[in-house]
């Protein structure tokens, strides 16, 4: 008789970081609850349980574990290392943040840990019920994170929004996955992989259960059509929350997506299957980008250019092959980076939660706190993706991997709506420097936690940006070892 | 001295990267500190000249060093005829604007001088650049300071003027990105290796239609830069609102990174496009040439008029280039760096007058020649180059342009010439009603001489005048292998895609029963392009 789950000998090491941030999350609950003297250094314990999680990525050995359902490579340890500095960055500006609305507590880290958790899970799941699994603990954890300031009714809305959404999004992905079990009678990528070997796409089984996993990823990733919720939730959410949720779920989603993708290569060409994620794109870097024009708030602005950037990363995600995993790997590195600091300005200026965030609040900002406004700057040049920022660089690799593989109409498209973006990035410029300041104005001075996490931002945009060769070597590795 | 261009390039960026330490209450030694820099970059940039050397065509002063390997992306830096007075104008005309306005930039002057040195810094990378992503980064990191340039320390409508700038700009240089990628596709597609080097992209194998699609992807980018007819509407709005500075280097320098780009890239790249569509830029440039002149004529403020007055000027180095001989493009080169001279002249010192009397309406002055002779003095030999007086630059390089043009291309070099004429009525009117005759304005009777700092930035302008004007030959002795090399890249690459079209029409013969109107149409064949491999 053999056990339900054979256990290798170095299963413990495989899932060390897993281990330590669920372990961490659950102490910091514990000294918050007993030790609430101890409030005030919870957030720098955090971060130090998120760099030992970092660190201990050094001792995972590659390789598959857990029946076949569990993968660690180059490409996992990547993507674990954008996790966590997704949320590293989250926690210094929430430390921040928290003390200034009076919400400092234990939770907010140990959420910020299982959905981490959450996502390493999805990023090296062999099997779309492990993704599932994953998914599932990283969306009850950013309910409660969106809705962690419960005094405030957008805060409550948001997260009611997203709760309700993402129930149904769940649904779809859950169905489709029910379908495609049907279909191929097995949920686990490689003999996913083995039978669609056999080109045989036909079944319209299969096409339902796509288009239905498509609808609930889609949500996920916040890609036009299923933005609907991104920039009342950004918007509603504490701000360090809202820049984490606009990249490091995306980012997590994105490299389930490639797997799924990975295992279907035989068909995705005969099936037009492409064609519908290439309408997603499209869809979404018009709509980001035209909406974001609109906007004044500068969450919801960033919402829609986020959309915007998912549809940038959609672009390689079809182009298909290593080059286009490295693509989207360095893409989702230097969104992390630029993303979370463009949030974390915002979050620093908030003088309470309940003002909306608008243009007009950074006026002059950039001559009054010169390292804020230098630091926003950086990251809308480098979100435009102006030379000689990482956003340059990261799209750069974007475009050429659609055309070097055929796809010069949506790169195209790719690049006049870049265009249009560079107008509303470079508003935010205008307000920095240009716009006279309001008299008397106060704008809150950071703490080094936050002045820490934008000066880790904007020294990686411009490191990149500047010499991008190490982080192209580990990107091409990282794919490598994905698509052999 | 192998790093001198290396030198060159960062030394005002490191002056950047110092001044950012500094408080920005210490505004004397922050403006100290950049025009020191500057002299320095213009100090290294005669090491430059000094390593030179005649004769030779190819690049000089080559450094290479690997960057990002995995596209065969190299920092590659080096020097020729074409480049080399056009990074000596760069690194003149930053000193020449700190001098300028020393004591006329109170707002923020920290941010200023660090403007004007990162711009610096990019726009001698332009120049230097040997690898064409970063000639293209380098192109774009212009942009950056010159938006907050003209829009921080501006004139009142500076706002509209500087998005208008970067969306023009930007809205170029981002197709021609997609046209870069694209060239190098197909280089590695024809032959397995992935570079940006300029000098292994030409003579890339491409049909003629892909030559068309580039040809416009790139020309679009350096005609909205130059800027050329119908593309030039940014060009008023941004002078006009440009703090004096700004202009001089806007006109001085960054609308020759236009110019320089079509004889560094689209000439040498495209040759059978570049044939094929000369006749259409020239008759643009044709066209921007008398625009330019005629609305400059009409136009009651001094800084308006002389931003027109680039319109039609950049015309005549558009026309050079595309005559496609030697002396034509010669004495565009020359007459790029004329233009940098005496229009960046003449922006400085409609500035002075506009420090003092906060109005450049011509109508506002009369007869202050007798008030300001030394600064009267000064714009009039700015106005008489600009014109294109003998014994002066612009003479010379205009001049070139049209007997070299006349060779090739006979109308277009008359119509041109009507420009020259009708440059000297604009400037000599304006001359006329700003320095000459009575004294209308009672403000106009005490205008406070020109300063020490302004006549000293005037001064090696108005010499490189006479220098250039008495001897050119110092100027054009050094260009003349390297526009011998590029037209001889453009020759083959024409020869050779005639052959491709002859084989074509042999075939096209041979395979019977082709009428002889097919032909034509088989000209954009694909099937030729095997062929045209090396």
């Amino acid at each position: 008789m053999t056990p339900l789950i054979p256990l290798d000998s170095d299963w413990l090491t495989a899932i060390l970081p897993e281990l330590i941030l669920c372990a961490a999350g659950m102490m910091l609950i514990l000294i918050d609850v007993f030790v609430p003297r101890a409030r005030a250094i919870i957030a720098p314990l955090a971060v130090i349980d998120f760099l030992a999680a970092f660190w201990s990525e050094l001792f995972v050995d590659g390789g598959t574990y857990f029946s076949g359902t569990y993968q660690i490579s180059n490409i996992t340890r990547l993507f674990d290392i954008v996790f966590l500095l997704a949320a590293i960055l989250c926690a210094l500006l929430a430390a921040d943040y928290l003390d200034r609305e009076k919400l400092q507590s234990g939770e907010f880290y140990a959420l910020l840990m299982w959905a981490t958790v959450g996502m390493m899970m999805m990023a090296k799941g062999l099997d779309l019920l492990v993704v599932i699994l994953g998914l599932e603990l990283l969306s009850i954890c950013i309910f409660i994170l969106v809705g962690f300031h419960r005094r405030i009714a957008v805060s409550n809305e948001a997260s009611l929004k997203y709760f309700l959404m993402g129930a149904f999004a769940t649904g779809f992905i859950l169905y489709g996955t029910a379908l495609f079990y049907g279909a191929t009678q097995s949920t686990n990528f490689a003999e996913m992989s083995r039978w669609f070997a056999r080109g045989d796409a036909s079944n319209p089984l299969l096409t339902v259960a796509f288009v239905l996993l498509m609808a609930g990823l889609g949500f996920k990733l916040a890609v036009a059509p299923f933005h609907g919720w991104a920039p009342d939730v950004y918007q509603g959410a504490p701000s360090p929350v809202a820049g984490w949720l606009s990249v490091a779920p995306k980012a997590a989603t994105l490299i389930a997506l490639i797997r799924i993708f990975g295992a279907m290569t035989p068909v995705l060409q005969q099936a037009s299957w492409l064609k519908m994620v290439a309408a997603l794109s499209i869809l979404s870097m018009i709509v980001g980008n035209a909406v974001a024009i609109a906007q004044r708030d500068l969450k919801r602005m960033l919402a829609y250019s986020g959309i915007a950037h998912v549809g940038y990363m959609l672009i390689a995600l079809i182009s298909g092959g290593t080059e286009s995993v490295a693509a989207i790997a360095v893409y989702a590195v230097t969104y992390a980076l630029m993303n979370i600091g463009a949030f974390g300005v915002v979050s620093m200026l908030a003088k309470n939660q309940n003002d909306p965030q608008t243009l007009d609040d950074i006026a002059g900002l950039g001559f009054r706190r010169p390292f804020a406004g230098a630091a926003l700057m950086v990251c809308m040049f480098s979100l435009a993706g102006l030379p000689p920022t990482a956003g340059f660089i990261a799209k750069f690799f974007i475009f050429k991997t659609a055309i070097d593989a055929g796809h010069t109409t949506i790169a195209i498209i790719g690049i006049i709506t870049s265009i249009v973006s560079v107008y509303y990035y470079l508003r935010v410029v205008y307000y920095l420097y240009m716009k006279e300041a309001p008299a008397a104005d106060m704008v809150p001075v950071g703490s080094v936690f936050a002045t820490s996490a934008l000066a880790i931002a904007v020294l990686g945009i411009i490191f990149i940006g500047v010499n991008p060769t190490p982080l192209f070597a580990i990107a091409g590795a990282a794919a490598r070892s994905l698509v052999p | 001295m192998s790093s001198v261009l290396s030198i060159t390039l960062w030394l005002p960026m490191a002056a950047a990267a110092l001044l950012l330490f500094f408080p920005r209450t210490a505004a004397t030694a922050i403006k100290g500190l950049g025009l020191l820099a500057s002299v320095a970059t213009f100090v290294a940039s005669l090491g430059i000249l000094g390593g030179f050397r005649e004769g030779v065509a190819g690049l000089q002063l080559v450094e290479a060093h690997s960057w990002i390997p995995q596209w065969g992306i190299t920092y590659a830096l080096g020097v020729d005829g074409i480049s080399l007075w056009l990074v000596l104008l760069t690194t003149l005309l930053t000193p020449v604007v700190f001098l300028a306005s020393w004591n006329t930039i109170h707002k923020h002057p920290k941010e200023y001088v660090i403007a004007f040195l990162v711009m610096e810094a990019a726009m001698i990378g332009v120049f230097l650049a040997a690898d064409l992503l970063l000639f293209y980064i380098f192109f774009e990191l212009t942009l950056l300071p010159m938006y907050l340039v003209i829009g921080v320390w501006g004139g009142a409508n500076r706002i509209y003027a500087a998005i208008k700038f970067f969306l023009f700009t930007i809205a170029g240089s981002l197709l021609m990105l997609l046209g870069i990628i694209y060239l190098v596709f197909r280089h590695a597609h024809a032959t397995g290796v992935t570079t940006f080097a300029i000098h292994e992209l030409y003579g890339t194998p491409l049909t003629a239609a892909m030559q068309a699609v580039l040809f416009f992807a790139f020309a679009l980018a350096f005609a909205i830069k130059v800027p050329l007819f119908p593309l030039h509407t940014w060009l008023p709005d941004a002078h006009v609102e440009a703090p004096t500075g700004g202009s001089i280097i806007l006109a001085g320098v960054m609308l020759k990174m236009g110019t320089y780009g079509f004889l560094r890239f689209v000439l040498p790249f495209f040759p059978e496009a570049t044939a094929k569509y000369a006749p259409l830029l020239i008759a643009l440039s044709v066209i921007g040439i008398v625009y330019g002149a005629l609305v400059a004529w009409v136009q009651p403020d001094m800084k308006k008029l002389v931003a027109y007055s680039s319109v039609s000027h950049l015309g005549f180095c558009v026309l050079g280039i595309f005559a496609l001989n030697q002396t034509a493009i010669e004495g565009s080169i020359l007459q790029m760096v004329n233009h940098g001279l005496s229009t960046g002249a003449l922006f400085l010192l409609v500035g002075v007058i506009y420090e003092r009397r906060h109005t450049r309406m011509l109508a506002d002055y009369g007869g202050i020649a007798r008030t300001m002779p030394v600064y009267a003095t000064l714009f009039i030999i700015s106005m008489l180059s600009s014109v294109g007086l003998p014994g002066l630059n612009g003479f010379v390089g205009e001049f070139l342009i049209l007997s070299g043009s006349f060779k090739t291309q006979p109308k277009a070099a008359i119509i041109a010439a009507t420009g020259v004429i009708l440059a000297a009525i604009y400037l000599l009117w304006l001359v006329q009603r700003v320095f000459f005759g009575p004294i209308t304005n009672e403000e106009n009777r005490n205008i406070p001489e020109i300063a020490w700092n302004e006549f000293a930035a005037m001064v090696p302008l108005v010499v490189l005048m006479v220098w250039i004007g008495v001897h050119p030959n110092t100027f054009l002795r050094k260009m003349t292998p390297s526009v011998e090399q590029l037209l001889s890249v453009v020759e083959r690459g024409r020869e050779k895609g005639e052959a491709v079209l002859a084989r074509g029409e042999q075939r096209a013969a041979s395979s019977e029963q082709v009428a002889a109107a097919d032909v034509p149409a088989r000209r954009s064949l694909p099937a030729a392009r095997p062929e045209v491999r090396p």
